[in-house]
């Protein structure tokens, strides 16, 4: 599991104990190895995060290969899969993120919604 | 040995009579498709393989993709398995994976993630075996056919690869008798297995069909299956007809009128069928039968689709049989059921159960006429079949009471009334006969394989004393068949 930007995140705790500002967005991102969409999708997502979150974002990273008890627990059965994990309510999104528009919509980052 | 005239490995399924259809068992290492409509037992039938594989020391891995992991093991509880046991043993996984249907798609993605599941688990505990149940359900987030396609055959390779021997199974609708539109599924594995649910004359019966099994033979017809109170079972009567038992020895019906008429009794392990109109004694003749078995310390079944225990008991001490001494020290043992209960397997299932648990050396069944209540005519004459198969199999010796409407039947098959007189070894026939002054009762033996007979209609009456031969009847025309034999058959 990796974290970026990590500064404010230490070791890994279960969601509830994870205290941050109410604005601040916490992004699991589950995905199979080196496999193309799922490379494809942590790069859409930082992208996407660095111009609409800047600074206020956490992404994690899950290997499924690595760790399949984190892909049971989340229920994660199609890589690359995207949770929010923060601000709730938690959305589950799946593929890529290629589609841009959709993914803003499912964070709750569509225009109409900022 | 015919099954592996390919080399095929099988994995025996250990499933009562499937492995018989299969001759052997699933293909080892590959994959098995079971596909049916909902309430048809397709998550039983992949659970009792993975846990009749589990105890047997065979780990094995169930991905549930649309029940809860709880609700599964409950199931199992009912059927008697303790899952919850063999996965401490690690013997067994049932890993819950289930889409919860609120993900929002935004782009491509694979099934990396399930194969990730399973393939820890199955590394876990070393599993052999896989059952993923309702596949249907991964596939539906797949909007396309070819996406769909694509991932299966991931799937289906993924699985070959680890040398899994896994049970996908698919729901089918309804009205997809089919399973048309699992197709490509169908043409992937290895193995295909129908399950098919259907209710007639409102009855339900579930059919079980192997639709293709790649490099082996398999039992092609349709077989009936219930699920029993310890799994599936089904009863392929084709393979059950083969190991009848030869006919034995002659045992007293418990009259001695009636043991002169037959040279000496019934025989042994045979089938017989009492038939007359209705009041002419038949219950009475069974009855006297059993008392006279159980008397003699053999074990007796009655099964009774007429009456109720205590209406047969008390309707029995008129004619001065009394059955309660031998049903108090156990060598009877009546079985009431209202045919229309339940389905014809569901009967036939509890009879074999019973049998399995009280090891009758004989069984009654009354009556033959009232098992069409369970459906149709063609229902009794299965289940007839098959029970009859069962006993027979087992050298039990079956007493079927049956009873016709009016008239005097002449055919084997107005006697049985369904057709199946193919398997009756002996006809004990019962009628009255009007007089100027008087109704009076008869009796003929139509018909006993493999004994002697007498062939004229004798007198009978039923007293308080139980049924009596006012005539001592004439013992069979002596030696006749011998006789004929002896001057060259002429």
């Amino acid at each position: 599991m990796s974290k970026s930007p990590s500064a404010k995140a230490p070791a890994r705790r279960a969601d509830h104990e994870y205290m941050v500002p109410a604005d601040h967005y916490l992004l699991r991102l589950f995905m199979a190895g080196n496999g193309a969409n799922s490379q494809k999708a942590l790069t859409n997502l930082r992208s996407l995060c660095e111009q609409r979150l800047a600074g206020r974002y956490t992404i994690e990273t899950v290997d499924v290969v690595q760790d399949f008890e984190a892909a049971v627990k989340n229920n994660i059965l199609v890589t690359p899969a995207l949770i929010l994990v923060a601000p709730l309510p938690r959305v589950v999104v799946l593929g890529n993120l290629s589609d841009l528009p959709m993914v803003l919509a499912a964070l709750r980052l569509s225009e109409a919604d900022s | 040995m015919r099954g592996q005239r390919h080399a095929i490995q099988k994995v025996p399924t250990k499933i009562a009579g499937l492995d018989e259809i299969l001759e052997g068992g699933i293909p080892r290492g590959r994959t098995t498709v079971v596909s049916g409509g909902p309430g048809s037992g397709k998550t039983v039938l992949g659970l009792e393989f993975l846990c009749r594989g589990a105890m047997a020391g065979e780990p094995g891995v169930f991905i549930t993709l649309e029940e809860r992991a709880e609700a599964i093991r409950l199931n199992a509880s009912a059927m008697g398995w303790d899952l919850a046991a063999l996965e401490k043993a690690g013997q067994l996984a049932i890993i819950e994976a289930r889409l919860l249907g609120e993900e929002i798609v935004a782009g491509d993605f694979d099934i990396q993630g399930l194969l990730a599941i399973v393939g820890g688990h199955v590394k876990r505990i070393g599993a052999r075996h896989i059952v993923m149940d309702a596949l249907d359900v991964l596939l539906r987030i797949y909007d396309d056919l070819k996406r769909e396609r694509n991932e299966l055959s991931r799937l289906h390779d993924w699985l070959t690869d680890q040398g899994l021997t896994s049970v996908l199974s698919v729901k089918t609708r309804h009205d997809d008798h089919q399973g048309s539109q699992y197709e490509f599924l169908d043409f992937m594995a290895d193995c295909v297995i129908r399950l098919d649910h259907r209710v007639v004359g409102q009855v339900a019966t579930r059919r079980l069909r192997v639709i293709k099994y790649r490099g082996s033979g398999f039992g092609t017809n349709e077989y009936p299956y219930v699920f029993g109170e310890h799994g599936i079972v089904l009863f392929p009567l084709t393979t059950a007809e083969l190991t009848h038992q030869p006919l034995g020895a002659k045992v007293s019906t418990g009259l001695k009128g009636l043991d002169l008429m037959l040279d000496g009794g019934f025989r042994l392990a045979s089938c017989i069928l009492i038939s007359g109109n209705s009041g002419t004694g038949k219950t009475t003749l069974a009855s006297t039968f059993a008392q006279a078995a159980c008397q003699r310390g053999e074990r007796v079944l009655y099964l009774n689709f007429e009456e109720s225990t205590e209406a047969m008991i008390s309707g029995m001490l008129s004619p001065g049989i009394d059955l309660r001494p031998s049903i108090h020290d156990k060598t009877l043992l009546v079985q009431t059921a209202t045919p229309e209960s339940t389905g014809s397997d569901y009967h036939l299932n509890r009879v074999i159960e019973t049998i399995a648990g009280f090891k009758p050396d004989h069984l009654i069944l009354d009556a033959v006429s009232a098992c069409v209540r369970m459906g149709s005519k063609q229902t009794a004459f299965e289940f007839m079949m098959r029970l009859v198969s069962v006993v027979k199999e087992r050298g039990i010796t079956s007493i079927l009471t049956n009873q016709v409407s009016s008239g005097v039947p002449n055919s084997d098959e107005e006697l049985t009334g369904i057709g199946f007189s193919s398997v009756v070894d002996a006809v004990v026939q019962l009628r009255y006969v009007e007089t100027d002054e008087e109704i009076i009762r008869q009796v003929l033996i139509v018909k006993s394989r493999g004994s002697a007979h007498s062939n004229r209609r004798q007198l009978y009456v039923i007293t308080d004393q139980g049924i009596e031969f006012p005539e001592t009847p004439q013992p069979p025309p002596a030696r006749f068949g011998r006789a004929r034999r002896k001057d060259g058959g002429k």
